[in-house]
């Protein structure tokens, strides 16, 4: 019974507290911090029951209750599932949202509560988005993430921080409108093949790749394909498409970057696996080509822009656009062991550089600046963050023994046999990780204190341990242990990728 | 002569109620003027009742020798057409008392322009849809002058006047080609003749085309389109916010009703040609003008001739699926659009200053029931889920796309995409802006306050939970005649 409505309370739990927290005066601050830290534990505790009642030798979807029609006219239901690709992104969402609620507690701000309501509103949208198994109720969650984004880094953001939302806002929804037009036409196509109304995924699964994808150019299963591939291209973002992330993650506030990088982006690499691949394996084939040269031409470009970078914020959020090629470049080669490292490393980048982000939040709320040449000696000062920040920067370039390892090695083993050239320059690109990451490392660590003000730096403090420490566990974990985290997907993967 | 039988009289039972209440409305204003400040609550009362008339009367379909027919099609419409006068009232009491207004003609007023679209609404004759036309403009040309001190406002209600005027000549003379053409005042007999030649003869054609421009007068549509935003900013607010929605209502449904009459999408593939070079140029025309407005009674006229523009694509793909999605968005754009003026009225200093979208700097947290109202109403407004806006696209592009036109979806879309651009500017001036030093004086006026809540409330439940306003859209349109 419970099992049946799990999902709609992870999902739908976060927004009825939300309303909650509409009705309490803004002055009781401390109110809706605890509210929402202990809702988004609940809703963790909720999520940890997902994982236990989740079968990894069944293929399909689990935890799904039957469909509720919302729009019967339409066909549109309200139907929600897990299977082992989504169900890790669903815990990412869970564990990320009280990890930001509580590194937001250190945020003397005056609008708390407008704060935490979007907090409790983004997070709906986004586990939404990776439940949902009806395309109309997709899109609304995809759409809803909007929303509550815009205002986190409009309001609370940086100096620049409006022009970083419009941006943000005006190149998404620019991509999800025509996915909104493909979304239609495939049902209007359901209907020409079957003669019933559906926007049900399961019911796409069987009439999408039927689309015709030969006759040029404009062959409609190309079209659609393209419309979706441009929606998640932005969101992930896919090179050349990357230009709003600098600026919304420099612009927003860090726990609006961790929910960013953290699963915005995921939801971009998700819908190319679970829409583009899935639904149009013979688009995806025409397609795979570009997208490898563009994953390939993202990873090289992303780590020699971050390279380059005098802030520390901005050289993580470009080193999330060559994380996110590797991520592509494993969908895009599409084979068991590639496609498991990706989503995968899909969870990786949401830890690693969720992490990043607050370790660099926590700094710049000490010095009140991100510029890698205002630091320098930090690790005499602040020993203990020092280690923890170097754990999570091995993590991102891959060590060995750490959680980035276990993904790219994936990524690259399961991509060698088709497309060797890609994985060198691939290759290439986690070389140029370790040099950016490990220089950024040197300049901000190691050394003599050049600033006579960063003397006086405290170190992480008790409750921000908190904030990383299931970060930095999971980390290790992944790297030493990672079938706990391949085997409830390897079914579902395996499914995915049989046509 | 003529004997009306019991039925006929209840099937305008509702238009009889408001029309009784405008002549009492006109006798307490004149001789009673002690109850002058009860004249607003006695309107909406009136209102309310016509609603409920409207609903729980029975509706026996043709009626009045065939001139009009009350059916559900009818009730949906004459729904959310007093539903949107109902708002303007509500929004008009506190705004007349500010501005000190002679109160009772404007009620009056008010009562028989919508009496006049309803008229139009339920006409399926040329002779009462053009008494309705004429019914619903004669009164909005002094509505929108009503504020004779100020000079702006009689701008608009001269050019509304002068404009409407022409209209309303387009539409008289295309009618009586329509009945040279057809020898029928009857738009069912009209239709009938179109389908069963399977063309339009160039006397209808004309006909048509004349009607359909003096409608498109109505409607803001381009290229009849110029008159909207001096109009919208000239005008009391509470009038503009009828006028945004009412008479579009109701011209809208003529058209329905005549396109769905000759079949036109079948028998004329020039008027999908027009009517889709139209619908095109007015939400890109729309859209991006309204970019560059600086005043929000402005930027909401372009945002309409966009709107219409998307519910005239519903209007080209007729049938079922079109036409009920006319309805669904003509229902969803009340909504909006009255959440959206009457936050304008909140958020307003005077009224013959420009209502300067840069005026609503930081209101987001001085105002916050106000700026969350017309977030909300500007967000439906653009399209984004989960609000009615959202939903009420989506079917109209769905029904487009059923249809075969794929690329007046994508058009659609990408006009969508521009429109979120000056949307999404009013937001974040409302949010992200600083106080200014001068703080505008916007007082309080909780009528107006609720009007928005209430309305930016239905965008956001209808949004979620659309099916119950879609299953009435779906019946209502099986009565349009054919």
């Amino acid at each position: 019974m419970l099992n049946d409505h799990l999902l709609t309370i992870v999902t739908l739990g976060p927004t009825i507290f939300a309303v909650l927290l509409l009705f309490i005066p803004m002055r009781f601050k401390t109110v809706h911090r605890v509210i929402t830290l202990i809702t988004s534990i609940v809703m963790f505790g909720f999520s940890t029951r997902l994982w236990t009642g989740f079968n990894p030798d069944v293929p399909g979807f689990q935890l799904m209750p039957k469909a509720i029609p919302w729009i019967p006219q339409f066909g549109i239901t309200y139907h929600v599932g897990v299977d082992g690709i989504s169900l890790l992104l669903v815990l990412l969402t869970t564990l990320l949202l009280p990890v930001v609620v509580l590194a937001a507690w250190s945020l003397n701000i005056e609008h708390i509560k407008s704060l935490h309501i979007t907090f409790l509103l983004l997070t709906t949208g986004m586990i939404g988005t990776f439940v949902a198994l009806d395309l109309f109720l997709f899109y609304v969650f995809w759409e809803i993430t909007l929303i509550p984004m815009y205002f986190i880094i409009g309001v609370w953001g940086g100096p620049r921080r409006i022009y970083a939302a419009v941006k943000f806002f005006i190149f998404t929804m620019a991509g999800s409108v025509f996915m909104l037009v493909a979304i239609l036409y495939l049902a209007w196509f359901h209907h020409q093949q079957t003669g019933v109304w559906s926007y049900s995924y399961l019911d796409f699964l069987q009439t999408a790749p039927l689309l015709p994808t030969t006759g040029g150019l404009f062959a409609p299963g190309l079209l659609v394909f393209a419309a979706f591939l441009l929606a998640f291209a932005i969101k992930v973002p896919i090179f050349p498409l990357h230009t709003w992330l600098p600026d919304a993650h420099v612009e927003a506030p860090s726990t609006g970057s961790v929910l960013l990088a953290g699963v915005l982006l995921k939801m971009g690499t998700y819908g190319l696996l679970r829409f583009n691949h899935a639904l149009l394996p013979d688009a995806w084939d025409v397609f795979a080509p570009l997208l490898i040269v563009l994953a390939v031409t993202g990873i090289i470009y992303g780590a020699l822009v971050a390279m380059v970078q005098p802030d520390v914020k901005k050289l993580v959020a470009y080193s999330s656009v060559s994380h996110l090629g590797f991520v592509v470049l494993g969908l895009a080669a599409g084979t068991q062991a590639s496609t498991q490292g990706a989503v995968l490393q899909m969870v990786n980048h949401g830890l690693t550089t969720g992490a990043l982000f607050l370790l660099v939040g926590m700094l710049y709320e000490r010095t009140y600046t991100r510029l890698i040449d205002r630091y320098g000696g930090l690790a005499g000062v602040m020993p203990i963050f020092t280690g923890i920040f170097l754990v999570v920067t091995l993590g991102s370039i891959g060590l060995p023994g750490l959680n980035g390892f276990v993904g790219e090695f994936l990524i690259l083993a399961g991509s060698w046999a088709e497309h060797p050239v890609a994985v060198v320059f691939a290759g290439l690109g986690i070389i140029l990780s370790a040099v950016y990451m490990l220089w950024m490392v040197q300049r901000v660590f190691w050394g003599p204190v050049d600033i006579t003000a960063n003397y006086a730096l405290p170190d992480i403090n008790l409750r921000e341990v908190f904030v990383v420490a299931p970060m930095v566990v999971l980390i290790v974990w992944i790297g030493i242990h990672p079938n706990t985290f391949l085997e409830p997907m390897e079914a579902s993967v395996r499914l995915l990728l049989a046509r | 002569m003529l004997t009306p039988t019991h039925a006929e009289i209840i099937a305008i039972a509702p238009e009889l109620i408001l029309t009784a209440t405008a002549a009492l409305v006109l006798i307490i204003e004149a001789f009673l003027p002690g109850l002058r400040r009860y004249l607003s609550g006695l309107t909406m009362l009136a209102i309310a009742g016509s609603i409920w008339a409207r609903l729980s009367f029975e509706l026996p379909g043709a009626v009045w020798a065939g001139m009009l027919r009350v059916d559900q099609l009818t009730a949906f419409v004459d729904t959310y057409i007093l539903i949107a006068a109902f708002f303007a009232v509500w929004m008009a009491g506190p705004f007349m008392r500010r501005t000190a207004a002679n109160c009772g003609e404007f009620y009056a007023l008010i009562l028989f322009a919508t009496v006049g679209s309803m008229v139009m609404a339920c006409s399926v004759n040329l002779l009462t849809i053009f008494l309705g036309l004429e019914l619903l403009s004669i009164p909005l040309y002094v509505l929108n002058a009503f504020l004779k001190r100020h000079e702006v406002c009689v701008e608009a209600g001269l050019k509304y006047f002068v404009v409407g005027a022409f209209a309303s000549a387009f539409v008289a003379y295309g009618m009586a080609l329509l009945y040279g053409g057809s020898a029928s005042t009857d738009l069912v007999e009209v239709g009938r003749q179109v389908v069963e030649l399977g063309f339009l003869s160039p006397l209808t054609a004309v006909g048509f085309a004349m009607v359909v421009g003096g409608l498109a007068f109505k409607l803001a549509l381009v290229p009849c389109h110029a008159w909207a935003p001096d109009v919208y900013q000239g005008s009391p607010t509470p009038v503009t916010a009828f006028l945004s929605v009412v008479p579009k209502g109701a011209a809208l449904i003529v058209l329905l009703r005549m396109v769905e009459g000759m079949d036109l999408l079948h028998v004329s593939p020039r008027w999908v040609l027009a009517a889709s070079v139209i619908a095109v140029a007015s939400q890109t025309l729309g859209n991006v003008v309204a970019i560059v407005q600086r005043d929000i009674k402005r930027m909401l006229a372009y945002s309409g001739i966009a709107h219409m523009g998307y519910a005239l694509v519903a209007v080209i793909v007729a049938g079922v699926d079109g036409g009920a999605a006319v309805l669904f968005y003509l229902a969803a754009y009340t909504l909006m659009n009255m959440g959206a003026f009457a936050c304008v009225a909140q958020l307003s200093e005077r009224e013959d200053r420009p209502h300067l979208i840069s005026d609503l700097s930081g209101q987001g947290y001085n105002r916050p029931v106000a700026a969350l109202a017309l977030t909300i109403s500007l967000f439906a407004l653009s399209g984004i889920p989960p609000f009615i806006g959202f939903t009420a696209k989506f079917v109209v592009f769905r029904a487009a796309i059923n249809e075969g036109f794929v690329w007046l979806a994508v058009i659609g879309v990408v006009n969508s995409l521009i429109s979120v651009f000056y949307y999404v500017r009013v937001i974040y001036i409302l949010y992200m802006r600083q106080l200014p030093d001068r703080q505008p004086d916007y007082g309080f006026n909780l009528p107006i306050c609720a009007a928005a809540s209430v309305a930016a409330l239905g965008t956001l439940l209808l949004g979620i939970y659309p099916t119950a306003i879609l299953a009435a859209a779906q019946s209502a349109i099986l009565f349009l005649a054919r």
